[in-house]
């Protein structure tokens, strides 16, 4: 036996039953990491180093420095319209998704909250365009029976992103409604109960139990939605348009993402947009979980 | 033979050729393709129909090596292709052909042979003409008593007769909406805009080829663009984007919903489809600084990919679709406006638009054409022009904010692409 096979077996020996447990183990989730590395660590790296190159697809990648994030952030009036469009999109998107937290009840409404959540985003861009529809829209025949005039909702750049705001937050409903509901149904029944001994009422139970305790699903909520409406791409696309029209009425980060790899092929400066897209919604992450992390250490202080 | 919308399998050795056809094109191009195909038994086409862009398509096929072999080509985008090397200079096939070269020379249209001439290489040949002009509705013209429009482009109507004709054939309904317009634009408003801006007396751009610079500060051409915008904001003849949210401007013409309608012959089947609809086709109204009545060398060609490993027999289908064979069926099944003089010529073309009484808007179209400007940086020229003429177009702001507004940043696009 060489001294290699001897050390071999010696480990192997030391290993017993619980080794061989581990390197089944890492058997059974090598596939799934092979996939993790092959379809998201390398397009991620492989992006990163793009962006620093100027590469069309077709002729090869050129070295380029940070010369695509300078361009980004000093020469490209899109980028900070971009930017505003998306925050406006998110904040609208996010605030009036949550505050509808406290809509609950029977299960035919419920079963429509949740209807969007099963509609793929295509499919519900194309229906909202009919809604949106200025002179044979149902939006606007609403409005009508009220006296409002037709409302150019696709077609004014003044509208057009409060519309895409509509169909945004309709489509949010249901997510943050089946968590918070569930956080709140994990919320103890006997601390209404001592609340309502001691005179709370319904509101006053609301702020001071139901809220401080379902507080880490609504942080988890927002950071979800700030995180999906950021990445706005699909109901923008449809909605109005490849080049995030009227004007750059919705010309969001994700349109602009995919109009320069897609249209203009410039994909090393599409993938330095995704990487600050990336890095401020880190921030975004982490700032907000600090907050909540704070929040919650203050409570606990404050109930000890 | 189906159409096939994707192009994963790759199991046989057949040729792949990608276009772009509304579905009532698409039977017609098929018929070429199988007459193609009845001349060369020995060489199996596969179609690839191409999405609604065409250029992002073609180029992630490229992109991904998977280069359809034949390609059809557009005036505006095929220079993008060409650049990165993606099609292949022609002039390297025809060389090893010299009849072929001979009867291409003779019986081509320059201006559109040249549109696909690009920094020296040859890199795709018209298959046909695309350019615009104006389909009428005769029986409204006749029912409003406007006199019909000319049918040839060398007698020109003004912009004034033309808004006039617009105006009576406008009709509204008691409360005011519009029951029929004068004018629709079944194309893409922000090009239309621009014919309007050539038909007063100055094209696009100068030179065609590679310009750096867009005559978006020219006063005429301005004026051009601005008349366009007025007819829906001033003059209420068209409908806005509102108006044709419900109805496309299409559609709009072939219910008989609208009197004149611009488009080019890709519109054709559609329209020969319509029931009850009795129309013919007129030129585009000229301006008061214009010379003449004009359209576009609107072209589209086939090309070869550079990477294509059948390269032999997809020069024998570019040969077939582009030479004088190919034209004739083209010409025949009223697929196109043939590019090859003798095809246009032909009594089977006529015969194939019995539905049309001015053919000479069709034949003489090419001759009346002014070129369009050709450059890699076009899909950026587009963005900036659907952002900045939208505002025109919508009546917020007058055309002649194009001129610090858009023209430095086109400038500077094609500067440095």
């Amino acid at each position: 036996m060489t001294p290699i096979d001897a050390t071999a077996t010696a480990v192997a020996r030391r290993r017993g039953p619980s080794g061989r447990r581990a390197r089944a183990g890492r058997i059974f989730v090598a596939p799934n990491l092979t996939a993790v590395a092959v379809f998201m660590l390398f397009p991620l790296g492989f992006s990163l180093y793009m962006s620093f190159h100027d590469w069309d697809m077709f002729s090869p990648a050129k070295f380029v420095g940070l010369a695509n994030y300078r361009s980004l952030f000093a020469e490209d009036p899109l980028f900070s319209i971009a930017l505003r469009n998306t925050v406006v999109y998110t904040v609208g998107t996010v605030l009036a998704g949550v505050l509808n937290r406290k809509i609950k009840g029977i299960a035919i409404f419920r079963t429509i909250i949740f209807l969007p959540l099963a509609v793929s985003s295509v499919v519900m861009a194309v229906v909202w365009q009919f809604v949106f529809n200025t002179n044979n829209g149902l939006l606007n025949i609403i409005l009508g029976w009220i006296g409002i005039d037709p409302i150019p909702w696709l077609v004014d750049p003044k509208y057009a992103m409060a519309s895409l705001c509509i169909v945004s937050v309709w489509r949010s409903v249901p997510f943050a409604t089946v968590i918070l509901l569930a956080a709140m149904q994990g919320v103890p029944e006997n601390l209404y109960e001592a609340a309502r001994l001691d005179g709370a009422g319904e509101l006053r139970q609301f702020v001071s139990i139901t809220v401080p305790l379902i507080r880490s699903a609504v942080s988890f909520v927002v950071v979800i939605s700030i995180i999906h409406a950021f990445q706005a791409f699909d109901l923008v696309y449809v909605l109005t348009g490849r080049n995030g029209g009227p004007e750059t009425a919705t010309y969001v980060l994700g349109i602009m993402l995919f109009q320069h790899a897609f249209a203009f092929l410039e994909f090393g400066y599409a993938s330095a947009l995704a990487w600050v897209m990336f890095a401020i919604l880190l921030v975004l992450t982490v700032v907000q979980l600090r907050l909540g992390r704070r929040r919650a250490a203050q409570e606990e202080r404050s109930w000890a | 033979m189906a159409l096939l919308p994707t192009a994963c399998s790759s199991d046989d050795d057949a040729l792949t050729f990608f276009f772009a056809a509304n579905p009532e094109e698409a039977d017609a191009r098929l018929r070429v393709v199988d007459a193609f195909q009845r001349r060369h038994p020995d060489i199996k086409v596969r179609t690839l129909l191409s999405g609604p862009d065409a250029l992002q398509h073609v180029s992630i096929y490229c992109a991904g090596g998977k280069c359809p072999d034949v390609l059809m080509a557009w005036e505006f985008t095929y220079a993008g292709l060409a650049e990165r090397g993606v099609l292949l200079d022609l002039n390297t096939m025809l060389a090893h052909d010299k009849t072929f070269a001979a009867e291409l020379a003779a019986d081509s249209v320059a201006s559109m042979y040249e549109t696909f001439t690009y920094n020296g290489g040859q890199y795709a040949f018209p298959e046909q003409w695309s350019g615009t002009f104006l389909y009428y509705n005769k029986k409204l013209f006749a029912e409003a008593g406007v006199r019909p429009p000319p049918g040839r482009w060398d007698q020109p109507w003004s912009f004034g007769e033309f808004l006039d004709a617009a105006r009576v054939l406008t009709k509204r309904d008691r409360s005011g909406r519009v029951s029929q317009w004068g004018f629709v634009d079944t194309w893409v408003p922000y090009y239309s805009a621009l014919m309007f801006g050539m038909n007063n007396g100055v094209p696009w751009s100068d030179p065609r080829m590679n310009p750096t610079h867009l005559n978006f500060d020219d006063a005429a051409f301005i004026q051009g663009i601005q008349f366009y915008a007025d007819l829906n904001n001033k003059y209420r003849v068209a409908p806005t984007a509102s108006e044709s949210q419900s109805m496309s401007q299409t559609d709009l013409f072939t219910s008989g919903h609208a009197a004149m309608a611009l488009g080019g012959h890709w519109r054709y089947q559609t329209l020969e489809r319509a029931p009850d609809l009795d129309f013919d086709i007129t030129v585009l109204p000229t301006g008061p600084k214009g010379h003449a009545a004009q359209s576009n060398i609107g072209t589209t060609g086939l090309a070869i990919a550079s990477s294509s490993p059948r390269k032999k027999q997809a020069w024998e289908f570019v040969k077939f679709a582009t030479g004088p064979v190919g034209q004739a069926v083209i010409a025949e099944t009223g697929l196109f406006v043939p590019a090859l003089r003798s095809a246009v010529g032909s009594p089977d073309f006529a015969k194939a638009h019995s539905r049309i009484g001015n053919m000479a808007v069709l034949t003489g179209g090419p001759a009346h054409a002014e070129g369009l400007p050709v450059t890699p940086a076009w899909p950026k020229i587009v963005a900036l022009m659907d952002r900045n003429i939208g505002p025109v177009l919508r009546g917020s702001q007058p055309a002649t904010s194009l001129t610090y507004g858009l023209t430095p940043k086109v400038d500077e696009v094609l500067r440095t692409p």
